[in-house]
């Protein structure tokens, strides 16, 4: 035991070195003051955003994968599975709160938004509309799904019924995840903010 | 919420996935309500313009979200209460856990918006 906490320790200072690092040679080499400067939140925002959903395929695509599992009564690492959920739960957070904030000048005059209206409505309308009501669908489902994985813990393992609510929740998650993901990038190759 | 659930039944679970259901289902019923009523989406924004960052610029979406997420935490609560030592039949709860999904889902269609004539 006293090993394994040890190697944990060791493993998250690694991490963080290295994130350390790669922190310091972006800021010292890119060219920072385009996205510090002018119409720098929005861009901060943006990038913020692409990060979170970009951590949130990663988690929800291993939920995807670990709700498979869970539903065919694997044995499953608690541990693991408790850290992803939670992780999966606060990227899908973070992700819509930045969604939130470059939803801004997305709506703002000469923005991407009046652009659809004016040139082809139904592109605002099913390719944004649906994609922001949906993309807050996981939220629900993401929190649900940690806290009962959280919650009930080895309980999992016996409880056929609990297997397939967790399953269903990460499945769910991934499903209106991969509709939001995907209708927001199609979106931005057709007019970014 | 409390923490005296009993978690050798399923009550604390089922309530999580019905409230969860609930506030998707209330954020569609309302984005319904502001396609519709000009001065219901004024409220809407409104009580979104109450905590959240940047909700004149965001517009509606902000109350939409802000109603959405009390409806969701606060039915998680009292259903938590009510079923906390106790649990539905499972089988009935996943069927209307689903049906208000996809509900929802059907509701923010942009499609079946016009077909409603908006």
């Amino acid at each position: 035991m006293e090993m394994r906490r040890s190697n944990k320790a060791l493993i998250i200072s690694i991490l963080l070195f290295m994130a350390g690092t790669a922190l310091s040679i972006i800021l010292v080499s890119s060219p920072s003051e385009k996205l510090l400067g002018g119409e720098a939140i929005h861009r901060l925002h943006m990038a913020f955003h692409g990060l979170f959903a970009g951590i949130f395929m990663v988690t929800s695509t291993i939920g995807f994968y670990q709700a498979f599992r869970i539903w065919i009564g694997e044995a499953i690492r608690m541990g693991e599975l408790q850290v992803g959920s939670f992780l999966n739960a606060f990227a899908c957070f973070l992700t819509i709160v930045f969604g939130n904030q470059i939803y801004i000048p997305y709506r703002a005059a000469g923005g991407p938004r009046s652009y659809f209206l004016e040139t082809s409505p139904e592109i605002h309308k099913i390719f944004f509309e649906f994609k922001e009501f949906t993309g807050l669908f996981t939220l629900p489902l993401a929190v649900a799904a940690a806290y009962l994985i959280c919650v009930y813990g080895e309980r999992l393992n016996d409880n056929k019924q609990l297997r397939e609510i967790i399953s269903v929740l990460l499945i769910l998650v991934f499903f209106y995840f991969v509709i939001a993901f995907g209708l927001g990038a199609a979106i931005t190759k057709l007019k970014s903010i | 919420m409390k923490n005296s659930a009993n978690f050798e039944k399923l009550g604390a679970a089922q309530a999580a996935i019905l409230s969860a259901m609930f506030g998707i289902l209330i954020l569609a019923l309302v984005h319904l309500g502001t396609e519709i009523s000009e001065v219901f989406e004024t409220t809407i924004h409104n009580m979104g313009k109450l905590w959240m960052p940047g909700a004149e610029g965001i517009g509606p979406y902000s109350g939409k979200e802000t109603v959405a997420l009390v409806a969701w935490l606060l039915s998680w609560l009292i259903l938590h209460r009510i079923l906390r030592a106790k649990e539905w039949n499972h089988r009935n709860v996943i069927i209307i856990f689903l049906a208000g999904i996809a509900l929802a889902t059907t509701l923010l269609w942009p499609p079946f918006f016009s077909s409603l004539g908006h």
